[in-house]
């Protein structure tokens, strides 16, 4: 499958390109150049260029996108926002029928509000972001993104992260957030999602919490093994032992 | 009380703040130049103290969320997400106690033209402005209402008079519900 990455440099796009380059040909691209070398063709690009993503977009079978921009108050809505309401205009541009988003677990349970409160919280909760320009930006693109399947015969699976972890760093007795996934068993999700038989999926929009088997109760990722078939490692185990 | 306009450029606007000047305090806003007989002020709407002194002193805003003209669907969206989400900010800060969003009834115009549509239904916008936009710039706003920054009443327009508009937002300047969604006129079919 020929898959474009959009925001592909950035902290997990590299981990993504490794885990998909091998069954995968990669066009990736992001606003600025990869700090190491990664497999496929790189085009840099601003995500909120739409000319330029749909550019990028053609003779692709799938899009990927990792990009992501939280403090910055303008960038924050150009790449969160615009460039998913890009992605999607490019997905319908070139007939591109699977799409997978990412985001913060935020978009749809806003730190100030589920998760101070409730346990067992599933990705299919009603979307409450909070005003939080990072929750809220992400969310808006994930509202875009809704809308456009809808209307198109357009595949999206959001994937949805919190804290993401490098095993080897983790100090014993590490007090973390409830919700971590190292970076290379997050990468496995892209896997499974650009492979998974469209039709397998309940609806033309799917969101899923990607995270390890965690033991305290918050965040349930129960479909994504369920739907996706997602293995969760037993490699962040110390955040708790 | 005193009411600040956006969208000043639009005709809407414009009938509204003739109607609202006759009982309140006008202050008209765009992110172009508009010629206006009320007190205008240009500003971008962007993260900046500009958006801080736009709100400062106001009551209660009413915000349009219409194109500027040749606006092409990025740009318009821009505004409703990024703009809207500015100016709310920036009313929280300043002490604003509430935000009259004018939307569309063309957000429920998938419905079954038999059905009696109600605020409490789920929007069904397209992947073009006006919905989309309008939609989006809900979306903001209600997340501002959720956690009780500001309140917002929501008026949906169909096909309704220039006095109805007024009569509907006089309505809404007495609504003190934290969030609220009325429809106003018909759906254009």
């Amino acid at each position: 499958m020929k898959v474009l990455i959009l925001g592909g440099a950035g902290m997990l796009g590299p981990y993504v390109a490794r885990e998909l380059a091998v069954r995968h040909s990669l066009r990736i691209t992001d606003v600025k150049p990869p700090e190491e070398e990664l497999p496929g063709d790189f085009l840099q690009l601003d995500v909120s260029d739409l000319d330029a993503v749909v550019d990028a977009a053609e003779g692709m079978d799938a899009i990927v996108n990792l990009s992501v921009l939280r403090r910055d108050r303008q960038i924050a809505w150009d790449v969160s926002t615009r460039g998913c309401y890009n992605m999607m205009q490019a997905a319908v541009t070139h007939g591109i029928r699977r799409v997978i988003n990412t985001g913060p677990h935020l978009t749809v349970a806003g730190k100030n509000i589920t998760e101070c409160f409730d346990f067992g919280i599933g990705p299919d909760i009603p979307p409450q972001s909070g005003t939080y320009i990072y929750a809220i930006t992400k969310a808006m693109g994930q509202e875009i993104c809704r809308v456009f399947t809808l209307h198109h015969d357009i595949s999206v699976q959001t994937y949805l992260f919190y804290h993401f972890v490098d095993p080897e760093s983790i100090q014993t007795g590490n007090q973390r957030v409830p919700y971590a996934v190292s970076w290379e068993n997050a990468a496995e999700a892209f896997t499974l999602g650009l492979e998974i038989d469209l039709e397998a999926l309940p609806s033309l929009c799917e969101v899923f919490y990607v995270f390890a088997d965690m033991p305290h109760g918050k965040f349930s990722n129960e479909k994504a093994k369920r739907i996706l078939g997602f293995q969760p490692r037993r490699d962040v185990e110390k955040l708790w032992t | 009380m005193r009411v600040l306009i956006t969208s000043g450029a639009s005709e809407l606007c414009a009938v509204l703040a003739d109607h609202l000047a006759m009982e309140h305090e006008i202050r008209l806003t765009e992110r172009a130049p508009v010629k206006s007989v009320h007190n205008f002020v240009q500003c971008a709407l962007g993260h900046d103290r500009a958006t801080n002194q736009l709100t400062s002193g106001i009551d209660v805003i009413v915000h349009a969320v219409e194109p500027l003209p040749d606006e092409d669907v990025s740009a318009q969206i821009d505004a409703a997400t990024r703009c809207t989400y500015n100016l709310l900010l920036a009313a929280a800060e300043e002490n604003v106690s509430q935000v009259i969003l004018l939307s569309t009834l063309e957000l429920m115009a998938d419905y079954p033209a038999a059905y009696r549509v109600g605020g409490t239904w789920r929007p069904l916008p397209r992947t073009r402005p006006p919905t989309l936009s309008k939609h989006l710039a809900e979306q903001v706003c209600r997340e501002f209402a959720r956690e009780r920054k500001l309140r917002v009443a929501v008026l949906r327009f169909g096909k309704a008079s220039d006095a109805t508009v007024y009569e509907a937002v006089n309505c809404a300047l007495a609504n003190d519900e934290e969030w609220a969604i009325t429809h106003v006129g018909e759906i254009a079919r």
